[in-house]
């Protein structure tokens, strides 16, 4: 045990290497989410308040501030979701007897496909 | 070639001294994990809708958008849904929140953490609920 | 490119009878792009400075005993080829994450301790009588580990692992990879006193799926995969054991 040199913590490790970067990235996409579910929540409760209130509360969130926040918001909960289903073929492997269901069709499947599916269900009863 | 019990005894070297339940974090990262395919799911089209579908256009289309949008969240199946969403996906956030907290140096509050990032989702969760009860 | 073309090499030096803090030293190396950096590194114990310590062995990427960072990247020295560094000079630094032994050689004592912890063979709960024949398996019981067993021990992805840098009760992605690749293994009997080792508190749960362990692993194991999946089993485990109090764990 006597003489073993340990190099000094690297509390910055996260610079070292573009991986640790994209991951760091990954990981804050959810404190942008966490940021905007409480604005959802906001937005039901002026629902909840009423018309007016939430017709006020609406016509607020056009402004270029709000705008631009929601574009932050949405570049953050877009790059979860394909990070997410990125990684469904590593975290759930579906074997179909020996042979191991390739990654683009399990992302699809299981993943981009339902994703883009309920999405697109959202957006169209809004615009419908 | 070892019966069951009798690896145990030789393999002297478990680290952190396992216990025998699973740690409590199999039920943080379970629920880390159903709230990250919440969030994956439905997130990115909450945005579209709340953030820009629902405040452009002019005040018909607008006026129809937000009936719309009121429409669904008056149901009472939806606003169970949502409440689900909302939850797993904030205790999804937070517990990302807390490991990344972990990660960059704060391992030695791991503990200390729970409470402000767990707690924070749950406290929202049923602010959320409050809300959804309203409508 | 001449005749004599030369790379430089700085090798990480740290002799603790001598030495308090470790240094480099520069060593000008024979260019041939057919030299790895492992060929590299013997040319300088052999022509140049003996006293230069590593560790290598089979020189084709099966033993993983010649793993060392290579300009900041964990690499086998063996298949890191100096064709792409040339002409920039080469760093070789032992793996991070793991104490000094010696120059390039590192401690494996808590590596070893790791592995040993997940009880990385076969557990079963008869006694193996041989006159009965062997434990049969299908290929496809056989593809839902195999990736799994492919790992050299080489330690590559310890030192790709900044929560293995951080946390001492953090299993690693070889070890747990191991374990999750015997509780996959139809033969296997011994999940439950695994999981007791890999689900307690931050032995698994403190990896956080950075994935770099997946990246630099020669071997294809997907250590990070193997992680992610070991923790829906266990967290599969976790409500069972709602459902059945008692469980079924020896």
């Amino acid at each position: 045990m006597s003489g073993q040199y340990h190099r000094p913590h690297r509390w910055a490790w996260w610079t070292e290497r573009p991986g640790y970067m994209r991951f760091m990235i990954r990981e804050l996409t959810s404190v942008f989410m966490a940021g905007y579910l409480v604005v959802f929540v906001m937005t039901l409760a002026r629902l909840g308040a009423g018309e007016a209130a939430f017709g006020e509360w609406i016509a607020a969130m056009g402004s270029p501030g709000w705008m631009a926040a929601h574009v932050v918001a949405l570049a953050a909960a877009v790059w979860h979701a394909v990070t997410f289903f990125g990684a469904v073929p590593q975290a759930m492997p579906v074997f179909l007897g020996e042979k191991r269901l390739s990654g683009p069709v399990s992302q699809i499947v299981m993943g981009y496909g339902p994703w883009l599916t309920v999405s697109a269900v959202i957006v169209w009863w809004v615009l419908r | 070639m070892s019966a069951g019990g009798g690896g145990g005894a030789g393999g002297g070297a478990q680290k952190g001294g396992g216990s025998a339940r699973p740690s409590g974090e199999a039920f943080w990262w379970a629920l880390f994990s159903a709230g990250g395919v919440m969030a994956a799911l439905f997130v990115p089209a909450f945005v579209i809708v709340t953030g820009f579908l629902l405040p452009a256009g002019d005040e018909m289309v607008a006026a129809e958008r937000a009936a719309a949008f009121a429409q669904a969240a008056g149901w009472w199946p939806v606003k169970v849904a949502l409440l689900g969403v909302i939850t797993l996906s904030l205790f999804h956030c937070m517990h990302r929140i807390r490991h990344l907290l972990m990660d960059v140096g704060m391992r030695r509050y791991a503990g200390a953490l729970k409470l402000p990032c767990y707690g924070g989702a749950l406290a929202l969760s049923g602010w959320a609920a409050w809300v959804l009860w309203g409508i | 490119m001449s005749e004599n073309a030369t790379i430089t090499l700085e090798l990480f030096r740290y002799h603790p009878e001598t030495d308090s803090e470790p240094r480099y030293q520069s060593y000008e190396v024979p260019y041939d792009e057919d030299w790895v950096v492992l060929d590299a590194i013997n040319w300088i114990k052999d022509h140049v400075d003996g006293t230069v310590t590593h560790r290598w062995s089979c020189r084709m990427g099966v033993c993983g005993s010649c793993g060392m960072m290579v300009n900041g990247e964990p690499k086998l020295t063996c298949a890191a080829f100096l064709k792409d560094y040339y002409p920039r000079p080469v760093r070789v630094d032992p793996l991070v994450n793991f104490p000094v032994e010696r120059d390039l050689v590192v401690s494996m004592d808590g590596f070893m301790d790791k592995l040993e912890a997940v009880k990385p063979y076969i557990i079963r709960d008869d006694v193996n009588d041989t006159s009965q024949g062997e434990y049969r398996q299908t290929p496809a019981e056989l593809a839902r580990y195999k990736q799994f067993s492919m790992c050299i021990n080489c330690m590559l992805c310890y030192a790709a692992c900044p929560v293995v840098g951080h946390e001492e009760e953090f299993l690693g992605p070889a070890a747990l990879a191991l374990g999750h690749r015997y509780n996959k293994d139809s033969r296997d009997q011994g999940q439950s006193e695994r999981l007791e080792v890999m689900l307690s508190s931050e032995a698994m749960w403190g990896c956080t799926f950075v994935g770099e362990c997946t990246v630099v692993c020669p071997k294809h194991v997907d250590p990070a995969g193997a992680i992610q999946q070991a923790k829906a089993v266990g967290a599969q485990e976790f409500f069972k054991r709602f459902v059945m109090p008692k469980g079924a764990g020896s």
